[in-house]
Protein backbone atom coordinates (compact mmCIF):
# COMPACT_ATOMS: atom_id res chain seq x y z
CA UNK A 1 0.00 0.00 0.00
CA UNK A 2 2.85 2.31 0.83
CA UNK A 3 4.72 1.85 -2.34
CA UNK A 4 1.57 2.94 -4.55
CA UNK A 5 0.67 5.67 -2.33
CA UNK A 6 4.08 6.86 -2.36
CA UNK A 7 4.06 6.38 -6.49
CA UNK A 8 0.94 8.19 -6.89
CA UNK A 9 2.20 11.43 -4.16
CA UNK A 10 5.42 11.38 -6.18
CA UNK A 11 3.07 11.23 -9.07
CA UNK A 12 1.34 13.96 -8.21
CA UNK A 13 4.29 16.04 -6.52
CA UNK A 14 6.24 15.72 -10.26
CA UNK A 15 3.14 17.65 -11.78
CA UNK A 16 2.60 20.12 -9.45
CA UNK A 17 6.40 21.20 -9.95
CA UNK A 18 6.16 20.77 -13.30
CA UNK A 19 2.88 23.42 -13.46
CA UNK A 20 4.89 25.42 -10.70
CA UNK A 21 8.29 25.44 -12.98
CA UNK A 22 6.59 26.29 -16.09
CA UNK A 23 4.50 28.77 -14.65
CA UNK A 24 7.40 30.25 -13.28
CA UNK A 25 9.15 30.32 -17.60
CA UNK A 26 5.81 31.50 -18.78
CA UNK A 27 6.18 34.71 -16.38
CA UNK A 28 10.14 35.24 -16.77
CA UNK A 29 9.52 35.16 -20.75
CA UNK A 30 6.60 37.03 -20.95
CA UNK A 31 7.23 39.63 -18.54
CA UNK A 32 11.06 40.11 -17.60
CA UNK A 33 11.77 42.46 -20.40
CA UNK A 34 10.27 45.18 -18.46
CA UNK A 35 9.97 46.41 -14.85
CA UNK A 36 6.65 44.73 -13.58
CA UNK A 37 4.72 48.32 -13.39
CA UNK A 38 5.67 48.70 -17.11
CA UNK A 39 4.53 44.71 -17.96
CA UNK A 40 1.10 45.49 -15.66
CA UNK A 41 0.34 48.92 -18.29
CA UNK A 42 1.13 46.66 -21.18
CA UNK A 43 -0.80 43.75 -20.40
CA UNK A 44 -3.97 45.65 -19.82
CA UNK A 45 -3.58 48.55 -22.31
CA UNK A 46 -4.91 46.16 -25.35
CA UNK A 47 -8.38 45.13 -23.64
CA UNK A 48 -8.76 48.67 -22.21
CA UNK A 49 -8.20 50.29 -25.61
CA UNK A 50 -10.60 47.72 -26.75
CA UNK A 51 -13.14 48.42 -24.71
CA UNK A 52 -12.99 51.82 -25.36
CA UNK A 53 -13.27 51.41 -28.91
CA UNK A 54 -16.57 50.16 -28.55
CA UNK A 55 -17.78 52.45 -25.85
CA UNK A 56 -17.28 55.20 -28.40
CA UNK A 57 -18.60 53.82 -31.39
CA UNK A 58 -21.90 52.94 -28.92
CA UNK A 59 -21.95 57.09 -27.80
CA UNK A 60 -21.45 57.88 -31.75
CA UNK A 61 -24.57 55.64 -32.70
CA UNK A 62 -26.70 55.63 -29.52
CA UNK A 63 -25.68 58.93 -27.70
CA UNK A 64 -25.60 58.83 -23.88
CA UNK A 65 -29.11 58.19 -23.03
CA UNK A 66 -30.20 55.93 -19.79
CA UNK A 67 -32.93 53.73 -22.42
CA UNK A 68 -29.52 52.60 -24.71
CA UNK A 69 -27.04 51.75 -21.96
CA UNK A 70 -28.12 48.06 -21.41
CA UNK A 71 -25.88 47.30 -24.71
CA UNK A 72 -23.40 49.80 -23.77
CA UNK A 73 -22.57 47.20 -20.67
CA UNK A 74 -23.59 44.29 -22.63
CA UNK A 75 -20.32 45.90 -24.97
CA UNK A 76 -17.82 46.43 -22.20
CA UNK A 77 -18.59 43.24 -20.24
CA UNK A 78 -18.19 41.14 -23.27
CA UNK A 79 -14.95 42.68 -24.08
CA UNK A 80 -12.91 42.58 -20.91
CA UNK A 81 -14.11 39.01 -20.47
CA UNK A 82 -13.11 38.19 -24.08
CA UNK A 83 -9.50 39.38 -23.07
CA UNK A 84 -8.98 35.96 -21.55
CA UNK A 85 -9.98 34.44 -24.54
CA UNK A 86 -8.19 36.10 -26.83
CA UNK A 87 -5.28 35.96 -24.63
CA UNK A 88 -5.47 32.15 -24.20
CA UNK A 89 -5.58 31.18 -27.81
CA UNK A 90 -2.62 33.49 -29.05
CA UNK A 91 -0.86 32.15 -25.92
CA UNK A 92 -1.24 28.48 -26.00
CA UNK A 93 -0.21 29.10 -29.78
CA UNK A 94 2.47 31.21 -29.60
CA UNK A 95 3.90 29.47 -26.63
CA UNK A 96 4.36 25.90 -28.69
CA UNK A 97 5.37 28.04 -31.77
CA UNK A 98 8.28 29.87 -29.55
CA UNK A 99 9.28 26.69 -28.02
CA UNK A 100 9.71 24.72 -31.02
CA UNK A 101 11.38 27.59 -33.64
CA UNK A 102 12.44 29.87 -31.20
CA UNK A 103 14.03 28.15 -28.16
CA UNK A 104 14.15 24.33 -29.45
CA UNK A 105 12.79 23.31 -26.56
CA UNK A 106 9.76 21.44 -27.47
CA UNK A 107 11.27 17.85 -28.08
CA UNK A 108 12.53 18.16 -24.46
CA UNK A 109 9.41 19.14 -23.30
CA UNK A 110 7.79 16.64 -24.73
CA UNK A 111 10.41 13.40 -23.56
CA UNK A 112 10.31 15.13 -19.73
CA UNK A 113 8.38 12.67 -17.65
CA UNK A 114 4.87 15.05 -17.11
CA UNK A 115 2.16 15.23 -18.96
CA UNK A 116 2.42 18.07 -21.95
CA UNK A 117 -0.66 19.53 -21.31
CA UNK A 118 0.21 20.48 -17.65
CA UNK A 119 3.57 22.41 -19.16
CA UNK A 120 0.96 24.07 -21.61
CA UNK A 121 -1.19 24.62 -18.88
CA UNK A 122 1.55 26.31 -16.54
CA UNK A 123 3.57 28.32 -19.67
CA UNK A 124 0.29 30.46 -20.16
CA UNK A 125 -0.94 30.79 -16.65
CA UNK A 126 0.99 34.04 -16.11
CA UNK A 127 -0.62 35.18 -19.14
CA UNK A 128 -3.77 33.88 -18.24
CA UNK A 129 -3.56 35.17 -15.30
CA UNK A 130 -2.71 38.77 -16.45
CA UNK A 131 -5.69 38.49 -18.66
CA UNK A 132 -7.78 38.07 -15.47
CA UNK A 133 -6.69 41.10 -13.82
CA UNK A 134 -7.16 43.06 -16.60
CA UNK A 135 -10.83 41.69 -16.73
CA UNK A 136 -11.16 43.27 -13.67
CA UNK A 137 -9.37 46.24 -14.45
CA UNK A 138 -11.05 47.07 -17.42
CA UNK A 139 -14.91 46.54 -15.64
CA UNK A 140 -13.37 49.23 -12.81
CA UNK A 141 -12.67 51.40 -15.09
CA UNK A 142 -15.73 51.14 -17.15
CA UNK A 143 -17.97 51.60 -14.34
CA UNK A 144 -17.76 54.91 -13.14
CA UNK A 145 -16.79 56.57 -16.48
CA UNK A 146 -19.27 55.48 -18.72
CA UNK A 147 -22.10 55.01 -15.77
CA UNK A 148 -22.30 51.31 -15.86
CA UNK A 149 -24.70 50.07 -13.27
CA UNK A 150 -21.83 47.62 -11.42
CA UNK A 151 -21.75 46.84 -7.97
CA UNK A 152 -20.10 44.54 -6.07
CA UNK A 153 -22.64 44.28 -3.70
CA UNK A 154 -25.23 43.73 -6.49
CA UNK A 155 -22.77 40.95 -7.92
CA UNK A 156 -24.53 37.54 -8.23
CA UNK A 157 -21.09 36.20 -7.16
CA UNK A 158 -21.71 32.09 -7.56
CA UNK A 159 -23.34 32.60 -10.58
CA UNK A 160 -20.32 34.82 -12.09
CA UNK A 161 -17.90 32.60 -10.16
CA UNK A 162 -19.35 28.70 -11.91
CA UNK A 163 -19.70 30.82 -15.54
CA UNK A 164 -15.95 31.81 -15.30
CA UNK A 165 -15.11 28.67 -14.21
CA UNK A 166 -16.82 26.53 -17.46
CA UNK A 167 -15.84 29.24 -19.74
CA UNK A 168 -12.21 29.19 -18.72
CA UNK A 169 -12.04 25.61 -19.11
CA UNK A 170 -13.96 25.42 -22.34
CA UNK A 171 -11.66 28.09 -23.70
CA UNK A 172 -8.34 26.38 -22.65
CA UNK A 173 -9.45 22.71 -24.03
CA UNK A 174 -9.98 24.18 -27.21
CA UNK A 175 -7.18 26.75 -27.15
CA UNK A 176 -5.07 23.79 -26.34
CA UNK A 177 -6.13 21.26 -28.71
CA UNK A 178 -5.58 24.41 -31.19
CA UNK A 179 -1.91 24.97 -30.08
CA UNK A 180 -0.93 21.51 -30.83
CA UNK A 181 -2.89 21.17 -34.12
CA UNK A 182 -0.94 24.46 -35.71
CA UNK A 183 2.56 22.00 -35.16
CA UNK A 184 1.43 21.21 -38.85
CA UNK A 185 2.05 25.31 -39.67
CA UNK A 186 5.69 25.85 -40.51
CA UNK A 187 4.91 29.59 -39.39
CA UNK A 188 1.90 29.01 -37.40
CA UNK A 189 3.10 32.71 -35.03
CA UNK A 190 -0.47 35.13 -34.95
CA UNK A 191 -2.46 31.89 -36.21
CA UNK A 192 -3.74 31.92 -32.83
CA UNK A 193 -4.96 35.39 -32.71
CA UNK A 194 -6.93 34.38 -36.15
CA UNK A 195 -8.67 31.54 -34.33
CA UNK A 196 -9.42 34.00 -31.35
CA UNK A 197 -10.34 36.77 -33.80
CA UNK A 198 -12.53 34.11 -35.92
CA UNK A 199 -14.44 33.42 -32.20
CA UNK A 200 -14.83 36.86 -31.59
CA UNK A 201 -17.32 37.12 -34.58
CA UNK A 202 -19.20 34.13 -33.34
CA UNK A 203 -19.03 34.19 -29.56
CA UNK A 204 -21.26 36.90 -28.83
CA UNK A 205 -18.61 39.30 -27.11
CA UNK A 206 -19.42 42.43 -28.32
CA UNK A 207 -22.69 41.81 -30.57
CA UNK A 208 -25.98 39.05 -30.14
CA UNK A 209 -25.59 35.90 -31.77
CA UNK A 210 -28.99 36.27 -33.49
CA UNK A 211 -27.13 39.39 -35.48
CA UNK A 212 -24.75 36.74 -37.60
CA UNK A 213 -26.39 34.76 -40.96
CA UNK A 214 -28.28 32.01 -40.45
CA UNK A 215 -25.32 29.37 -40.61
CA UNK A 216 -23.09 31.08 -38.13
CA UNK A 217 -25.62 31.94 -36.15
CA UNK A 218 -26.06 28.39 -35.81
CA UNK A 219 -22.36 27.29 -35.26
CA UNK A 220 -22.09 30.12 -32.27
CA UNK A 221 -25.39 28.19 -30.47
CA UNK A 222 -23.47 25.06 -30.46
CA UNK A 223 -20.54 26.79 -29.07
CA UNK A 224 -20.44 27.89 -24.93
CA UNK A 225 -18.86 31.07 -25.47
CA UNK A 226 -22.31 32.97 -25.41
CA UNK A 227 -23.52 31.04 -22.43
CA UNK A 228 -20.78 31.97 -20.41
CA UNK A 229 -20.85 35.67 -21.44
CA UNK A 230 -24.31 35.50 -21.30
CA UNK A 231 -23.91 34.60 -18.02
CA UNK A 232 -21.31 36.70 -16.60
CA UNK A 233 -23.13 40.04 -17.79
CA UNK A 234 -26.42 39.04 -15.99
CA UNK A 235 -24.48 38.30 -13.08
CA UNK A 236 -22.99 41.82 -13.00
CA UNK A 237 -25.35 43.73 -14.93
CA UNK A 238 -28.73 42.51 -14.09
CA UNK A 239 -30.24 44.40 -16.79
CA UNK A 240 -32.52 42.44 -19.39
CA UNK A 241 -31.64 44.83 -22.49
CA UNK A 242 -28.11 43.26 -21.96
CA UNK A 243 -28.96 39.59 -22.75
CA UNK A 244 -29.05 37.63 -25.52
CA UNK A 245 -31.45 34.65 -24.41
CA UNK A 246 -33.77 36.80 -23.04
CA UNK A 247 -36.79 34.34 -23.19
CA UNK A 248 -34.04 31.74 -20.70
CA UNK A 249 -34.13 31.81 -17.26
CA UNK A 250 -30.12 31.53 -15.65
CA UNK A 251 -30.33 27.63 -15.00
CA UNK A 252 -31.52 27.12 -19.03
CA UNK A 253 -28.37 29.35 -19.65
CA UNK A 254 -26.45 27.13 -17.37
CA UNK A 255 -27.32 23.90 -18.56
CA UNK A 256 -26.88 25.03 -22.07
CA UNK A 257 -23.21 26.06 -20.61
CA UNK A 258 -22.59 23.03 -19.04
CA UNK A 259 -24.28 20.88 -22.19
CA UNK A 260 -21.92 22.81 -24.90
CA UNK A 261 -18.89 22.65 -22.39
CA UNK A 262 -18.73 19.09 -22.11
CA UNK A 263 -19.30 18.65 -25.99
CA UNK A 264 -16.16 21.10 -26.21
CA UNK A 265 -14.22 18.96 -24.25
CA UNK A 266 -14.89 15.80 -25.78
CA UNK A 267 -14.58 17.49 -28.95
CA UNK A 268 -10.99 19.31 -27.68
CA UNK A 269 -9.80 16.01 -26.43
CA UNK A 270 -9.88 14.44 -29.67
CA UNK A 271 -8.59 16.83 -31.73
CA UNK A 272 -5.66 17.00 -29.14
CA UNK A 273 -5.39 13.10 -29.44
CA UNK A 274 -5.21 13.71 -33.41
CA UNK A 275 -2.94 16.44 -33.45
CA UNK A 276 -0.42 14.96 -30.92
CA UNK A 277 0.09 11.83 -32.87
CA UNK A 278 -0.03 13.70 -36.42
CA UNK A 279 2.77 15.83 -34.88
CA UNK A 280 4.84 12.30 -33.73
CA UNK A 281 4.07 10.52 -36.94
CA UNK A 282 5.48 13.42 -38.97
CA UNK A 283 7.95 14.75 -36.95
CA UNK A 284 6.69 18.18 -36.24
CA UNK A 285 7.81 18.15 -32.51
CA UNK A 286 11.62 19.10 -33.69
CA UNK A 287 10.97 20.46 -37.39
CA UNK A 288 13.27 23.07 -38.06
CA UNK A 289 11.65 26.41 -38.78
CA UNK A 290 14.35 29.27 -38.99
CA UNK A 291 12.50 31.43 -36.45
CA UNK B 1 43.39 45.11 -68.14
CA UNK B 2 40.71 47.42 -68.31
CA UNK B 3 38.73 48.04 -64.77
CA UNK B 4 35.27 48.03 -64.84
CA UNK B 5 33.47 51.88 -63.88
CA UNK B 6 32.47 51.95 -60.66
CA UNK B 7 28.44 52.18 -60.33
CA UNK B 8 27.51 55.86 -59.50
CA UNK B 9 26.17 56.83 -56.39
CA UNK B 10 22.61 56.98 -56.96
CA UNK B 11 23.02 53.63 -59.38
CA UNK B 12 23.80 52.02 -56.08
CA UNK B 13 21.20 53.76 -54.03
CA UNK B 14 18.30 52.35 -56.47
CA UNK B 15 19.60 49.33 -56.78
CA UNK B 16 19.82 49.20 -53.03
CA UNK B 17 16.00 50.09 -52.92
CA UNK B 18 15.44 47.35 -55.38
CA UNK B 19 17.50 44.67 -53.75
CA UNK B 20 15.75 45.29 -50.41
CA UNK B 21 12.08 45.48 -52.17
CA UNK B 22 12.58 42.08 -54.01
CA UNK B 23 12.99 39.98 -50.85
CA UNK B 24 9.80 41.39 -49.03
CA UNK B 25 7.60 40.80 -52.43
CA UNK B 26 9.00 37.51 -53.11
CA UNK B 27 8.72 36.29 -49.41
CA UNK B 28 5.46 37.37 -48.87
CA UNK B 29 3.61 36.80 -52.18
CA UNK B 30 5.41 33.13 -53.72
CA UNK B 31 7.19 31.55 -50.73
CA UNK B 32 5.56 32.50 -47.29
CA UNK B 33 2.36 32.30 -48.66
CA UNK B 34 0.83 31.35 -44.96
CA UNK B 35 2.27 35.65 -44.01
CA UNK B 36 -0.19 36.72 -46.62
CA UNK B 37 -3.16 34.43 -44.60
CA UNK B 38 -2.61 36.27 -41.13
CA UNK B 39 -2.37 39.91 -42.78
CA UNK B 40 -4.92 39.58 -44.34
CA UNK B 41 -7.31 37.57 -42.08
CA UNK B 42 -6.54 40.13 -38.95
CA UNK B 43 -7.59 43.23 -40.46
CA UNK B 44 -10.67 41.39 -42.27
CA UNK B 45 -12.44 39.94 -39.29
CA UNK B 46 -11.71 42.96 -37.08
CA UNK B 47 -13.59 44.91 -39.86
CA UNK B 48 -16.24 41.99 -39.65
CA UNK B 49 -16.70 42.03 -36.06
CA UNK B 50 -16.97 46.07 -35.84
CA UNK B 51 -19.60 45.97 -38.13
CA UNK B 52 -21.72 43.83 -37.14
CA UNK B 53 -21.33 45.99 -34.18
CA UNK B 54 -22.77 49.11 -35.69
CA UNK B 55 -25.77 46.38 -37.04
CA UNK B 56 -26.29 45.80 -33.72
CA UNK B 57 -26.92 48.82 -32.80
CA UNK B 58 -28.43 49.72 -36.14
CA UNK B 59 -26.29 52.21 -37.07
CA UNK B 60 -26.71 54.57 -40.57
CA UNK B 61 -25.24 52.63 -43.47
CA UNK B 62 -22.56 55.02 -44.37
CA UNK B 63 -20.72 53.77 -40.52
CA UNK B 64 -20.20 50.48 -42.23
CA UNK B 65 -18.02 52.48 -44.26
CA UNK B 66 -16.28 53.87 -41.70
CA UNK B 67 -15.48 50.88 -40.53
CA UNK B 68 -14.26 49.16 -44.12
CA UNK B 69 -12.03 51.81 -44.58
CA UNK B 70 -10.59 51.73 -40.98
CA UNK B 71 -9.52 47.99 -41.89
CA UNK B 72 -7.69 48.77 -44.76
CA UNK B 73 -5.69 51.70 -42.82
CA UNK B 74 -5.08 48.71 -40.11
CA UNK B 75 -3.35 46.18 -42.47
CA UNK B 76 -1.04 49.60 -43.51
CA UNK B 77 -0.50 50.23 -39.29
CA UNK B 78 -0.10 46.50 -38.81
CA UNK B 79 2.82 46.56 -41.84
CA UNK B 80 4.45 49.67 -40.52
CA UNK B 81 4.76 48.04 -36.83
CA UNK B 82 5.99 44.83 -37.74
CA UNK B 83 8.00 45.07 -41.12
CA UNK B 84 9.30 48.49 -40.31
CA UNK B 85 9.76 49.76 -37.29
CA UNK B 86 10.70 46.35 -35.71
CA UNK B 87 12.78 45.12 -38.80
CA UNK B 88 16.10 46.80 -37.90
CA UNK B 89 15.90 44.73 -34.99
CA UNK B 90 14.97 41.82 -36.39
CA UNK B 91 18.05 42.16 -38.89
CA UNK B 92 20.11 43.02 -36.04
CA UNK B 93 19.27 39.63 -34.30
CA UNK B 94 19.84 37.79 -37.58
CA UNK B 95 23.06 39.76 -38.48
CA UNK B 96 21.75 41.45 -41.72
CA UNK B 97 22.55 45.00 -39.99
CA UNK B 98 26.09 44.45 -39.88
CA UNK B 99 26.50 43.40 -43.33
CA UNK B 100 24.24 46.86 -44.20
CA UNK B 101 26.51 48.68 -42.19
CA UNK B 102 29.57 47.82 -43.65
CA UNK B 103 28.07 47.84 -47.63
CA UNK B 104 28.83 50.84 -49.57
CA UNK B 105 25.25 51.89 -49.45
CA UNK B 106 22.87 53.83 -47.36
CA UNK B 107 20.63 52.98 -44.85
CA UNK B 108 18.33 55.02 -46.25
CA UNK B 109 18.10 52.91 -49.27
CA UNK B 110 17.45 50.00 -47.48
CA UNK B 111 14.70 51.79 -45.09
CA UNK B 112 12.90 52.83 -48.50
CA UNK B 113 13.42 49.29 -49.94
CA UNK B 114 11.37 47.98 -47.12
CA UNK B 115 9.07 51.00 -47.47
CA UNK B 116 8.38 50.46 -50.81
CA UNK B 117 7.84 46.55 -50.68
CA UNK B 118 5.80 46.92 -47.82
CA UNK B 119 2.89 49.17 -49.53
CA UNK B 120 3.25 47.06 -52.93
CA UNK B 121 2.26 44.28 -50.76
CA UNK B 122 -0.32 45.53 -48.29
CA UNK B 123 -2.02 47.54 -50.90
CA UNK B 124 -2.92 43.58 -51.73
CA UNK B 125 -3.83 42.83 -48.84
CA UNK B 126 -5.88 46.41 -47.63
CA UNK B 127 -7.17 45.51 -51.27
CA UNK B 128 -8.76 42.22 -50.60
CA UNK B 129 -10.04 43.48 -46.65
CA UNK B 130 -12.18 46.51 -48.50
CA UNK B 131 -13.32 44.53 -51.62
CA UNK B 132 -14.53 41.94 -49.21
CA UNK B 133 -15.98 44.29 -46.65
CA UNK B 134 -17.45 46.13 -49.61
CA UNK B 135 -18.95 43.34 -51.13
CA UNK B 136 -20.54 41.95 -47.90
CA UNK B 137 -21.99 44.80 -46.36
CA UNK B 138 -22.96 46.28 -49.64
CA UNK B 139 -20.90 49.90 -48.77
CA UNK B 140 -21.66 52.07 -51.40
CA UNK B 141 -18.78 55.11 -52.07
CA UNK B 142 -18.97 58.10 -53.57
CA UNK B 143 -17.36 58.24 -57.27
CA UNK B 144 -16.52 61.47 -57.61
CA UNK B 145 -14.26 61.43 -54.65
CA UNK B 146 -11.88 58.72 -55.55
CA UNK B 147 -9.56 60.24 -57.18
CA UNK B 148 -9.04 63.00 -54.80
CA UNK B 149 -8.94 60.23 -51.77
CA UNK B 150 -6.49 58.39 -53.89
CA UNK B 151 -4.28 61.24 -53.86
CA UNK B 152 -5.01 61.98 -49.84
CA UNK B 153 -3.72 58.66 -49.22
CA UNK B 154 -0.90 58.46 -51.25
CA UNK B 155 0.44 61.40 -49.00
CA UNK B 156 -0.62 59.41 -46.05
CA UNK B 157 0.90 56.54 -47.17
CA UNK B 158 4.35 58.37 -47.62
CA UNK B 159 3.99 60.45 -44.40
CA UNK B 160 3.14 56.88 -42.47
CA UNK B 161 6.08 54.94 -43.82
CA UNK B 162 8.20 57.95 -43.08
CA UNK B 163 7.20 57.80 -39.47
CA UNK B 164 7.21 53.78 -39.58
CA UNK B 165 11.49 54.95 -40.79
CA UNK B 166 11.54 57.04 -37.52
CA UNK B 167 10.18 53.88 -35.63
CA UNK B 168 12.65 51.80 -36.95
CA UNK B 169 15.65 53.97 -35.50
CA UNK B 170 14.24 54.16 -32.12
CA UNK B 171 12.89 50.38 -31.95
CA UNK B 172 16.19 49.35 -32.43
CA UNK B 173 18.12 50.40 -29.56
CA UNK B 174 14.89 49.82 -27.41
CA UNK B 175 16.12 47.19 -26.12
CA UNK B 176 14.50 43.49 -25.73
CA UNK B 177 11.54 41.96 -26.86
CA UNK B 178 10.69 45.04 -28.86
CA UNK B 179 7.39 42.87 -30.30
CA UNK B 180 5.74 43.95 -27.14
CA UNK B 181 6.22 47.50 -27.91
CA UNK B 182 4.85 46.94 -31.26
CA UNK B 183 2.03 44.78 -29.75
CA UNK B 184 1.20 47.78 -27.09
CA UNK B 185 1.42 50.36 -30.49
CA UNK B 186 -1.78 47.96 -32.14
CA UNK B 187 -5.42 48.88 -30.10
CA UNK B 188 -4.31 52.12 -28.48
CA UNK B 189 -3.65 53.78 -32.02
CA UNK B 190 -6.65 52.04 -33.43
CA UNK B 191 -8.49 53.95 -30.57
CA UNK B 192 -7.38 57.55 -31.11
CA UNK B 193 -6.59 57.18 -34.73
CA UNK B 194 -10.46 57.00 -34.97
CA UNK B 195 -10.07 53.36 -36.92
CA UNK B 196 -13.87 52.65 -36.39
CA UNK B 197 -15.60 56.29 -35.79
CA UNK B 198 -15.16 59.44 -36.63
CA UNK B 199 -12.16 60.93 -34.76
CA UNK B 200 -14.16 64.16 -33.79
CA UNK B 201 -15.94 62.02 -31.60
CA UNK B 202 -13.03 61.64 -29.20
CA UNK B 203 -12.84 65.81 -29.04
CA UNK B 204 -11.05 68.45 -31.12
CA UNK B 205 -8.34 68.32 -28.53
CA UNK B 206 -8.07 64.25 -28.84
CA UNK B 207 -8.63 64.29 -32.65
CA UNK B 208 -5.56 67.36 -32.86
CA UNK B 209 -3.03 65.74 -30.52
CA UNK B 210 -3.84 61.99 -32.45
CA UNK B 211 -3.12 63.79 -35.76
CA UNK B 212 0.40 63.68 -35.34
CA UNK B 213 -0.18 59.91 -36.42
CA UNK B 214 -1.03 60.57 -40.18
CA UNK B 215 -2.92 57.45 -40.65
CA UNK B 216 -5.56 60.24 -38.30
CA UNK B 217 -5.72 62.46 -40.74
CA UNK B 218 -5.42 60.37 -43.68
CA UNK B 219 -8.21 58.34 -42.90
CA UNK B 220 -10.55 61.17 -41.78
CA UNK B 221 -9.71 62.62 -45.02
CA UNK B 222 -10.29 59.83 -47.18
CA UNK B 223 -13.83 58.88 -45.06
CA UNK B 224 -14.72 62.76 -46.23
CA UNK B 225 -13.96 62.30 -49.68
CA UNK B 226 -15.34 58.65 -50.42
CA UNK B 227 -18.27 59.08 -48.02
CA UNK B 228 -19.61 62.32 -48.42
CA UNK B 229 -21.62 63.58 -44.65
CA UNK B 230 -18.93 61.98 -42.57
CA UNK B 231 -19.05 63.91 -39.48
CA UNK B 232 -15.17 65.64 -39.91
CA UNK B 233 -12.11 66.76 -37.86
CA UNK B 234 -11.26 69.55 -40.45
CA UNK B 235 -11.83 69.75 -44.29
CA UNK B 236 -10.11 67.09 -46.57
CA UNK B 237 -7.66 70.02 -48.08
CA UNK B 238 -6.04 71.18 -44.67
CA UNK B 239 -5.95 67.42 -43.63
CA UNK B 240 -3.56 66.83 -46.96
CA UNK B 241 -1.62 69.67 -46.65
CA UNK B 242 -0.81 69.03 -43.03
CA UNK B 243 -0.05 65.54 -44.31
CA UNK B 244 2.26 66.98 -46.82
CA UNK B 245 4.17 68.64 -44.55
CA UNK B 246 4.37 65.78 -42.04
CA UNK B 247 6.44 63.95 -44.99
CA UNK B 248 10.11 66.26 -44.61
CA UNK B 249 9.22 66.81 -41.02
CA UNK B 250 9.27 62.73 -40.12
CA UNK B 251 12.05 62.36 -42.60
CA UNK B 252 14.04 65.02 -41.10
CA UNK B 253 13.63 63.15 -37.82
CA UNK B 254 14.27 59.72 -39.19
CA UNK B 255 17.37 61.01 -40.49
CA UNK B 256 18.32 62.89 -37.69
CA UNK B 257 17.75 59.58 -35.26
CA UNK B 258 19.40 56.96 -37.30
CA UNK B 259 22.98 59.17 -37.04
CA UNK B 260 22.71 59.61 -33.96
CA UNK B 261 21.66 56.15 -33.12
CA UNK B 262 24.07 55.09 -35.54
CA UNK B 263 27.05 56.82 -33.82
CA UNK B 264 26.20 56.03 -30.68
CA UNK B 265 25.77 51.92 -31.61
CA UNK B 266 28.77 52.18 -33.06
CA UNK B 267 30.35 53.78 -30.05
CA UNK B 268 28.75 50.83 -27.97
CA UNK B 269 29.39 48.14 -29.95
CA UNK B 270 25.39 47.27 -30.41
CA UNK B 271 24.78 47.36 -33.66
CA UNK B 272 26.45 43.54 -33.62
CA UNK B 273 24.67 42.46 -30.54
CA UNK B 274 22.37 39.75 -30.40
CA UNK B 275 19.46 38.83 -28.31
CA UNK B 276 19.62 42.12 -26.90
Amino acid sequence: MSALAATRDSSAQRTWRALRASTRLGWEISSNWTRPALFLIYAVLRPVSAALILAVMYRVVAGDSEQTRGYLGFLVVGSAFWSFAQQAFTDFANAISEDRGRYRQLKYIYTAPVPFTVYLLGRAASQLGSALASVAVVLLMAAPLLHLHLNPRDVDWPLLLVATLLGAVAVMSLAMACSVLLLGAHDSYGYGEIIASCLYIIGGAIFPIAVLPGALSTLAAWLPLAYWLELTRRALLHDPAAQMFASTGDLGVLMRLLGTTVLLIVLSAALLRYADRRARGQGLIDKETHW
Amino acid sequence: MTRAPSPSASSIFLRTVYARAYPRLVSTLGRERSWMLTEIALPLLGTIAMVYVYQALHAPRPYLGFVVLGGCMLAYWQNVLWSMATQFYWDRDNGTLELYVISPTSLFAVLLGMAFGGIVVTTARAAVVLATGSLLFGVAYEAGGVVPALGAFVVTLIALYCLGSVLAALFLFYGRDVWNLSTALQEPVYFVSGFYFPVRSLTAYVGGAASLLPLTLGLDAVRQLLLPGAVALVGPGVETLVLAAQVPFYAWLAVLAFRKLEEKARREGRLVLRGA
